[in-house]
């Protein structure tokens, strides 16, 4: 008997948010190059998109260029498009993972629900290990909520 | 010479995995855990001592019997672990919240204008 069960809870992440614009405008946001390059990246990080094929089988390309100087490449594969409603990709490079986002229009609003589904438990362990390991990440943390502080300051 | 054991090296097998299930609703002997799985007696028996090694279990001796208890509090670490990489990805999302802002601000500028 394993008690291996047949759902993937423990090898996915998933990332809901209300966002604070129409659909229309989330869905150019995140699907032309000029604009994925502003806000895609960790903070401290900028982003160069090198191809984005917005098709199902399309590649998508894309460096990170780190505080340090380094740069990161990532390889991508959309899988499938419905525009405005729906948006699947596959991380080719490390770490492998499929992420599906979906966008749900809410009047003004919208709704988008980032799901990432890695290949196994064990992987998704080593990712998180890895991802620990990495202590720049936890100032890039700190930095956000520097920056999320500034940000209520200035709408109140 | 010791080899390093952590939590995540105890929960990467997806056997250890269903041994920490079964002993987290009750502590059962050697003996009961092996019959539960296909692989033989040496191999539970090594997975239950890496268990150990990882300090998510222990085990107690009742007369003849050894019975294997559950430490559950070590498996915290992970969640505070996948907990900060979610982070990560949340990140995005706020980074992508704030651009939207700035974005509807440039262009309900020019409107106005």
């Amino acid at each position: 008997m394993e008690n291996k069960k047949n759902n993937t809870a423990d090898r996915e992440l998933i990332i809901t948010r209300t966002l604070n614009a129409p659909v229309a405008l989330v869905w150019e946001v995140w699907t032309q190059p000029e604009h994925i390059a502003n806000w895609w990246g960790p903070n401290g990080f900028s982003t160069t998109i090198q191809v984005m094929d917005l098709q199902a089988g399309g590649k998508w390309d894309l460096v990170m260029h780190g505080p340090d100087g380094k740069d990161y490449d990532n390889s991508s594969l959309f899988k499938e498009i419905i525009p405005f409603k729906k948006l699947v990709y596959e991380h080719v490079s490390n770490p492998h993972f499929t992420a599906t986002i979906l966008f749900e229009e809410q009047g003004e609003q919208t709704k988008i629900s980032w799901h990432m589904l890695f290949d196994s438990a064990e992987q998704f362990i080593g990712v998180v290990k890895a991802y620990k390991a990495d202590k720049g990440l936890e100032q890039n943390i700190e930095k956000l909520e520097l920056y999320l502080q500034q940000k209520k300051i200035v709408k109140s | 010479m010791i080899e390093r054991r952590d939590v995540f090296q105890a929960i990467a097998d997806p056997t250890r995995r269903a041994i920490i299930n079964m002993l987290a609703e009750k502590p059962l002997n050697v003996n009961s855990i092996a019959e539960s799985f296909a692989v033989s007696r040496q191999a539970i028996s090594l997975h239950i001592k890496i268990l150990e090694e990882c300090h998510l279990l222990q085990i107690r001796k009742q007369g003849r019997e050894r019975y294997c208890e559950a430490k559950l509090n070590q498996l915290n670490e992970v969640s505070v672990w996948v907990a900060q990489y979610r982070q990560h990805w949340e990140n995005k999302l706020d980074n992508l919240e704030t651009y939207l802002e700035q974005l509807k601000k440039q262009r309900n500028g020019k409107q106005k204008k």
